[in-house]
């Protein structure tokens, strides 16, 4: 009898070769690829994030359980295409110019992935210029900025007027974060949304990208 | 004067060179390194603690060695004991002598991983301050240790990948620095993560007028009891807020 909660278990423990095996396994019984992301990896993920805000889950345990929704989602990839799935939102996502952290910012695309966004990570040190291109190039709707040092925000508002400046603005919603990003900063350089947590960061995305 | 300076302990030798030749009094406490890795709020609550400690009426002003440090200084309030605190984003624009020099060299510099003496022999066998870092100083084997040898050795990849993303390790002068041992200490650090090296001569004159009680406008922000400090997201760095 297969038992699909496995999967959940595999993404939420961390076990990346027990997602996959467990995904072959759901695929193999003829269970939808988009039920195997909406109906597990997503809640999956949606737990993990959960654990991680009442701090039971900490980076490591994030990156595991990152690690195995991918493994799945590796799987499942090709059967969404063929079913013509579409994803929640696009998304592209970088952290910004001059800033080489990228851990937080990794933590974040994973979330987004595993809650069912399709995901351009543009990696660290992003030119403003790059996130314009990115974002036309694969329509996305949704761009998240990532800083670690008070000495590179602003480069978020350096981006968010280069959206401007361009023309594009209006074409995407713009969400911020990082440890030193706060509400009022974000307020103040006009980004839609601001999210202090990986695990806030896709409940955001979702409202940003239904309006 | 009587100045009290609390001081995170990256800056201690510079700090107590400095307190050395003021002609003021001054009463230095130092906090552990790595208060910035708590979070904005917590590491400002943790200061606050300190300043709320400080006995009415025994010191004419609070002096705080900090920058805004990813902005563990912002809503820090003077109670009875005026603040004064370096209009810096972080102790490396302290070390570097300004603003002005610390955002070009990094502007100019991308990829540069910084230390000074505090940064690297303070907090060596650091007591895990916050589960925020855990696992990123870890060694391999601690790491398969704990997570099994598939996930240990992924993780430990995983969270030392950033070493390969940054390309150079500047090593901040200041002339304290006692027979060549924090330079060969950094040259080492350097080449055991493929970067290369570069000495910048550091420049202690800010934090000098910090203790001699030279705080201009445009490199100090002063909080008088009541007010509080706070991020201003300028060229300032930090602003008042009543």
């Amino acid at each position: 009898m297969l038992d699909l909660e496995k999967l959940n278990e595999a993404v939420i423990e961390g076990n990346w070769k027990a997602a996959a095996a467990a995904t072959h396994a759901a695929i193999a019984a003829g269970v939808p690829a988009l039920t195997i992301v909406s109906e597990h990896l997503v809640r999956a993920m949606d737990e993990v994030g959960r654990r991680f805000e009442c701090e039971e889950y900490f980076v490591p345990e994030m990156l595991l359980s990152a690690r195995a929704m991918k493994a799945s989602m590796e799987i499942v990839r090709p059967l969404l295409a063929a079913a013509g799935a579409q994803p929640v939102g696009r998304v592209v996502i970088g952290t910004v110019k001059g800033d080489l952290h990228d851990i937080g910012k990794n933590l974040v695309a994973s979330m987004l992935e595993g809650g069912g966004f399709e995901v351009i990570d543009l990696g660290a040190d992003v030119a403003p210029q790059r996130f314009i291109e990115a974002a036309a190039e694969r329509h996305a709707n949704l761009v998240a900025l990532s800083a670690l040092l008070t000495v590179t925000m602003p480069s978020m508002k350096t981006t968010i007027d280069a959206f401007q400046a361009a023309g594009l603005r209006g074409t995407v919603k713009i969400m911020v974060g990082g440890a030193p990003v706060t509400q009022q900063y974000a307020d103040s350089i006009g980004a839609d949304g601001y999210s202090d947590s990986a695990g806030n960061a896709v409940a955001l995305a979702r409202k940003l990208v239904a309006a | 004067m009587r100045l009290k300076l609390i001081s995170c302990e990256v800056l201690y030798r510079e700090m107590c060179h400095a307190c050395a030749h003021s002609p003021h009094q001054v009463d230095l406490e130092f906090l552990p390194k790595g208060l910035h890795d708590l979070g904005g709020k917590p590491m400002a609550a943790k200061i606050q603690e300190v300043v709320d400690r400080t006995p009415e009426g025994m010191y004419q002003a609070i002096l705080l060695g900090y920058g805004l440090c990813g902005n563990g200084l912002d809503g820090l309030e003077a109670r009875h004991t005026p603040l004064v605190l370096p209009r810096a984003h972080d102790c490396i624009a302290l070390l570097m002598g300004s603003r002005e020099r610390y955002l070009a060299y990094f502007d100019g510099n991308p990829g540069t991983y910084y230390r000074s003496t505090g940064w690297l022999e303070r907090g060596k066998g650091l007591q895990q301050l916050t589960h925020n870092t855990m696992g990123f100083d870890e060694s391999l084997e601690a790491m398969i240790g704990k997570y099994g040898e598939d996930n240990g050795r992924y993780l430990y990849e995983e969270m030392n990948r950033y070493q390969a993303q940054y390309r150079k390790l500047t090593f901040i002068e200041t002339g304290l620095e006692a027979a060549g041992k924090f330079i060969d200490e950094a040259a080492a650090e350097a080449g055991e993560k493929g970067w290369s090296f570069e000495r910048v001569p550091g420049d202690l004159a800010w934090l000098v007028r910090l203790v001699e009680g030279e705080w201009t406008d445009a490199e100090f922000v002063v909080a008088a009891p009541g007010q509080c400090i706070a991020a201003s997201y300028d060229a300032t760095v930090v602003k008042v807020r009543t």
